[in-house]
């Protein structure tokens, strides 16, 4: 059986969720300052005083529990940008999925699609510092774009303001034979580590142009449709 | 200890709303437990901690 990471959070998530309003509701109507009516519960393998099970519950419903459902959200929230469709569930990512999914289409990421350069969870490979492993400044941007997304305080087209990290492309091409075969990777290979000239310059656009994402334009309906 | 009231339904506000995001994962969701239940759950702990420090202090311990 195959089981998903998509599952598991889903399952330990709930139950963590669940759980805790239980035990939250328990501890909101418990008070703290007055002996309760039985002395002792039954917890299966010991009796142990009623006060401290009390106590012991609030700090699973409040320190314990917490801290577990945050990880797995954070999990599920890292490993969710992973997936195309994390992606295009933000209408203004649309136009870079569509484009990339569009057998007709000769940007860059159009071309790792169709030719099955990256096999799945294509964004992600060329985006990874989105990622858990990736860096802060990459994180804080995410944060600052899933902001301005839901309280709509941006504009279409949108702009990327980060720089693109070569380090992506990197990732799975350097070394290469072919990769190593183009003289010019050699001669620019430190300004292409240190990031000031980008893969981008010689090997063309990436995805489509701002003026094809700008609403009006003659591509944007085009780009907006989901490709099947 | 005294009561833990506010700190236990902002927690069960926070639970439901972490819930919410897991089951139905989304950008609106996420935001909502990036943004309002992550706090939540901080403002929660801060809370819970200082109210257990002022017991141990009133016991001398």
């Amino acid at each position: 059986m195959n089981i998903s990471y998509l599952q598991v959070v889903m399952v330990l998530g709930t139950l963590m969720c669940v759980l805790g309003v239980i035990l939250c509701i328990r501890t909101a109507r418990t008070r703290f300052d007055v002996e309760p009516a039985r002395k002792e519960v039954n917890i299966g393998i010991a009796h142990v005083p009623a006060m401290l099970f009390a106590r012991l519950v609030a700090l699973v419903a409040l320190i314990v529990l917490p801290a577990g459902a945050v990880f797995l959200a954070n999990y599920h929230v890292f490993e969710g940008v992973h997936e195309v469709r994390g992606c295009a569930s933000c209408h203004v990512m649309l136009p870079m999925v569509n484009d990339m999914k569009d057998p007709a289409s000769g940007t860059l990421a159009a071309r790792h699609y169709k030719n099955r350069w990256i096999a799945e969870d294509q964004c992600y490979h060329c985006h990874s510092d989105y990622g858990l492993g990736g860096s802060l400044e990459a994180k804080m941007t995410g944060f600052r774009h899933l902001a301005r997304y839901t309280t709509r305080t941006y504009h279409e087209p949108i702009d990327a303001r980060v720089r693109f990290d070569n380090k992506n492309c990197f990732n799975c091409h350097e070394g290469t034979p072919r990769f190593e075969a183009v003289q010019s990777h050699a001669t620019a290979h430190a300004k292409l580590v240190a990031n000031e000239m980008i893969c981008l310059n010689c090997h063309g656009q990436a995805h489509p142009t701002s003026v094809q994402r700008t609403p009006g334009s003659s591509d944007y309906a085009r780009l907006m449709e989901a490709f099947k | 200890m005294r009561l833990l009231r506010w700190e236990a339904m902002c927690a069960s506000v926070a639970f439901l709303l972490t819930l919410i995001f897991i089951l139905v994962p989304g950008p609106y969701p996420m935001a909502i437990f990036t943004f309002i239940a992550q706090p939540l759950f901080a403002i929660v702990a801060v809370g819970y901690l200082l109210k257990v420090r002022a017991d141990l202090r009133k016991r001398g311990l």
